[in-house]
């Protein structure tokens, strides 16, 4: 207060002293650029340079997935027996396997498969699990009593069980890995959604749109599941990839896709086979392709996390 | 001199939207033995400045500028030279024994899963000696200080045992364990009904009658501030408009926001109109070049939207900061 | 304000809490055989302290708990009985503001949005004249129309619950629970609430309910005022009148605590403060729920619980006046 701001200098003119009129005052002004939510996470996002470098190499990879089976000169079930267990060179970046396969395509092929699986599997659960949970805790009583008790009575069979039976009597194809995969992984997004939409629900807001009259799927949807979105975002980049570590697995002790079909599991493997052989290196490709892919999956689920919910650290 | 005295003390928080200058330049003085109050809307930076002073602002929060001379020393974390081990070990050797606080919210204070006994003689033990046989009696005798019936099974009780009314009496016993010479409270009863809320502040006034440390108290309500404070500061946008004895500030306002506060706060004893004052307060990311109530004010003149008027002395204890009080000169 | 256009008898609301395998089972007694009616173009203050029950109330009224027992009278017609097209039809008419500012509006809708809202749902006009009506409203509040596309968190608080006005009139209720809309409210904004509040009330000719904690604030909207202790209307009667001559006990002591903002008042004013805390709503006391704090009480208020009668101009439930 004693500290006088640096006016010492300034002349007191009578015309300073006219009053303000209404327009020079902004009253109801807001200073802030509007600024959506989504906008502000990705800002935030965009902070984390490990995510912002998993995000950049998982477009590379869908990219290449779509574009290189497409427009190599090999097809991924094309044998040549001129040129088995290549090591890399020129036409074969990545060499070939022991039936002359070319091994960058059947990787790049391998990388559809299970990324198909991983993000179609997540986006399963995620309807049925957003749907079931949003209701379940919405509704709540003994509606949410019996939906509960069912995912219980489903979380206790051994995941991996049902898998096998599944694919047993539907064959193994992409499809019944991804019934499997979806039958039990949907679970943990209902309980979340659940959890999160009983809290929500006693929100004045909430109650403002109830007593305003709006429906039950419109109360849900537009109020509270669009509050709860941060959350089931970080869940979904969870989810996708457990989902293609479950199908890597299952191909790869031989449930899953099988040949000439490839996907990472598969190629994994095949190559097993050749570790103590003439060709160690085959094995390589998928296990790096399936790491890289982790691991930017996990640094942009970090990332996401992180931008929804920048208070936990 | 002063028991607390601060001088120029500026504090700004670190958003993504900027930084928010949540104090800017503040200066005040509180004696012992007497009851002060900082009065202000939420986000007039009533409560950082004394965050400031406790060290206790959130992570993003930082001390920009000024001095805060605390029972003759500097406790400014400026004063450290950046060493902030030194600054955070002094500040807890002090807070909760010489210097203490009384929060807003008394449930979020306590700790659910201790007795209140534990919680009661946690600053004993930290700042004091007292030998553990003598603590129990401690515990009792500060129960009764604040006014608590049968103290001795209180204190075997968790804090949700208790009401409201009681946790809030809890919580000014445990800020007056160490017999501080200053207590700082914030909004100590915004959170409790009116019937409750007479009952607080008449145990604060007897409190320090019978301590003699300084008070601070923080709070919205002016009513609060006309029973219990000698002297009032006012508090708007990050700054002080005006201070003065209370009875000055009631019965002689100077500045325009103090004016209209007064006009606009629930006097059940008159009928008067309520007159409104237009408006929303100033953002602090881009405060105001000028005065912050520039906005609201209906006496504004152009010069308050370009420069921050000075303070000017009306009385030994009255001071304002609004150029209308220079109108009169030109 | 000839004819009632809400009338309340004899209602309760009670909530079973607890209840476990070994836990007995109990009731929170939260609203409490209460009867009133509000006016026409009236507005009926309601204040309490926390826990008595003035919000649940509130609630009640809006159909978000089910009564216990009793009947609400709204229009004409009991409300218990309204189910899908007539239900849509009273939450038309019967609308809420809330208290919190913060939590009442949508963080994830822009402010056109949330404005709208009410009208998509009862499929009111078309977009254009929603949209013309969305800006009306904003202007009616003080809020200018290029507000629209702002989200809730930019606004303060006084500017939110300005909103949440605007949201509730895009209906054109014909009543309004206000559940302490100003309580989290800096002074000089409540001020202005109050105010807008009492202008549309003016000009569009809507009934309020209007509940708070705090008797300074009601007084002047409200004609008439009811307290409320522990799930039970205690005292009834016209502002002033109330104001002037409280009769409870609990009124007394409720208006003597109120600080007011002159020194010289506060110093000379006699303190009648009550002792104690507000008994738990699950264990409220025989007779007069009032009479463990009050300075007055006798054998007779344990025994039986005083009924609303009319004193004066007022009504009061107290042996006192007998």
């Amino acid at each position: 207060m004693e500290q006088i701001q640096n006016i010492e200098g300034l002349q007191l003119t009578p015309d300073l002293f006219e009053p303000l009129s209404e327009a020079e005052k902004n009253s109801e002004f807001i200073a802030a650029a509007p600024r959506t939510y989504l906008s502000d996470a990705w800002h935030r996002f965009k902070e984390n340079k490990l995510a912002l470098c998993g995000l950049v190499f998982l477009l590379i990879m869908v990219v290449m997935a779509i574009v290189v089976p497409m427009l190599s000169p090999y097809s991924y079930e094309q044998m040549d027996y001129g040129a088995i267990n290549l090591l890399p060179c020129t036409e074969h970046p990545m060499g070939t396997d022991k039936f002359g396969r070319d091994i960058f395509v059947r990787v790049m092929y391998g990388a559809r498969i299970s990324l198909l699986i991983g993000f179609s599997s997540a986006f399963i659960c995620l309807v049925i699990g957003v749907v079931y949970g949003g209701f379940s805790g919405y509704i709540g009583g003994k509606v949410d009593m019996v939906l509960m008790r069912i995912v219980d009575i489903l979380y206790a069979i051994p995941n991996l069980l049902i898998v096998i039976l599944i694919m047993l009597v539907f064959g193994s194809n992409v499809g019944s890995i991804m019934i499997g995969i979806c039958l039990t992984s949907w679970i943990g997004m209902a309980r979340l959604v659940r959890a999160q939409v009983m809290s929500l629900k006693e929100q004045e807001f909430a109650l403002a749109a109830y007593v305003l009259g709006a429906s039950t799927p419109r109360i849900l949807f537009k109020h509270l599941i669009i509050n709860c979105m941060g959350s089931i975002i970080v869940n979904v980049t969870l989810l996708v990839p457990s989902a293609i570590f479950t199908e890597a697995f299952l191909s790869f002790v031989g449930i899953g896709i099988s040949a000439p079909a490839a996907s990472w599991g598969t190629l994994a493997n095949e190559a097993r086979t050749l570790i103590e052989s003439s060709n160690p290196i085959q094995i390589i490709w998928p296990i790096l392709a399936i790491c890289l892919t982790m691991l930017s999956l996990n640094f942009i689920g970090d990332g996401v996390s992180d931008a929804f919910d920048p208070k936990k650290k | 001199m002063s028991l607390l005295e601060i001088k120029n003390l500026t504090t700004s928080f670190s958003t993504e939207q900027g930084s928010v200058q949540a104090v800017r330049g503040i200066s005040l003085a509180v004696d012992q033995g007497e009851i002060v109050g900082i009065v202000g809307e939420s986000g007039s930076g009533k409560s950082q400045s004394m965050y400031s002073v406790m060290g206790l602002l959130s992570e993003n929060g930082r001390v920009e500028e000024g001095s805060i001379l605390f029972d003759g020393k500097e406790i400014s974390p400026k004063y450290f030279d950046g060493n902030e081990k030194a600054y955070e070990k002094y500040m807890e050797s002090i807070r909760g024994n010489t210097l203490s606080m009384i929060f807003q919210d008394p449930m979020s204070f306590l700790n659910p899963v201790l007795t209140i006994e534990k919680q009661l003689v946690e600053p004993l033990k930290n700042h004091r000696k007292i030998p553990a046989a003598e603590l129990h009696q401690r515990a009792v005798e500060l129960l009764t200080q604040v006014g608590i019936p049968s103290p001795e099974e209180r204190l075997k009780q968790y804090p949700h045992q208790l009401s409201g009314g009681m946790r809030q009496r809890v919580i000014i016993a445990i800020a007056l364990a160490c017999t501080p010479k200053m207590i700082i409270a914030d909004e100590p009863t915004t959170a409790l009904d009116v019937t409750i809320q007479a009952k607080i502040i008449e145990l604060i006034k007897e409190l320090k009658e019978k301590t003699g440390s300084g008070v601070i108290l923080i709070t919205h309500d002016l009513g609060v501030v006309a029973s219990a404070c000698s002297r009032i500061y006012i508090m708007y946008g990050g700054k002080i408009v005006e201070t003065g004895l209370a009875d000055e500030i009631f019965y002689s306002p100077q500045h325009p926001y103090t004016q209209g506060l007064l006009a606009c706060v629930n006097n059940p004893e008159s009928d008067n109109e309520l007159q409104p004052i237009p408006g929303s307060p100033p953002d602090l990311i881009s405060p105001p070049a000028g005065c912050p109530f520039v906005d609201r004010c209906s006496q504004a003149m152009k010069i308050c939207k370009q420069y921050m008027p000075r303070e000017k002395r009306l009385s030994e204890t009255h001071g304002v900061s609004c150029w209308l009080t220079e109108k009169g000169g030109i | 304000m000839e004819q009632p256009i809400l009338r309340v008898e004899g209602l309760k609301t009670h909530f079973p809490v607890g209840g476990g395998l070994f836990a007995k089972k109990q009731v929170v007694k939260a609203v409490n055989e209460v009867s009133f009616q509000v006016m026409q173009n009236e507005t009926f203050g309601l204040v309490g302290e926390s826990g008595c029950g003035k919000s649940t109330l509130g609630r009640t009224l809006v159909k978000i708990y089910e009564p216990t027992a009793g009947k609400i009278e709204f229009m004409g017609r009991d409300v218990g009985s309204l189910s899908g097209q007539e239900l849509q039809e009273f939450r038309r008419n019967m609308q809420m503001i809330f208290q919190d500012p913060y939590a009442s509006l949508n963080p994830r809708m822009t402010v056109g949005e949330i404005i709208r809202e009410p009208m998509d749902i009862h499929n009111i006009g078309s977009p254009k004249e929603r949209e013309e009506k969305v800006s009306s409203l904003l202007e009616t509040v003080g809020l200018k129309p290029d507000h629209v596309r702002r989200y809730p968190h930019e606004f303060s608080g006084g500017q939110r619950q300005r909103i949440s006005i605007a949201r509730t009139l895009a209906l054109d209720p014909k009543f309004i629970v206000c559940d302490e809309p100003i309580s989290a409210l800096d002074v000089s904004i409540q001020a202005q609430i109050i105010n807008l509040l009492e202008r549309i009330q003016q000009e569009r000719g809507i009934s309020y309910l209007f509940i708070a904690h705090d008797l300074g604030a009601v007084k002047h909207i409200s004609q008439r005022i009811g307290a409320m202790y522990l799930g039970s209307l205690v005292e009834v009667g016209e502002s002033s009148e109330l104001y002037h001559r409280p009769l409870h006990p609990y009124t007394q002591a409720l208006l003597s605590s109120i600080p007011i903002p002159d020194p010289e008042r506060m110093r000379s004013r006699p303190g009648l403060q009550l002792d104690g805390d507000i008994p738990s709503p699950l264990d409220i006391p025989s007779g007069c729920p009032f009479r463990t704090r009050c300075p007055h009480a006798t054998q007779r208020c344990a025994e039986e619980k005083p009924q609303l009668r009319q004193v004066g101009s007022s009504q009061v439930a107290c042996h006192l006046y007998e």
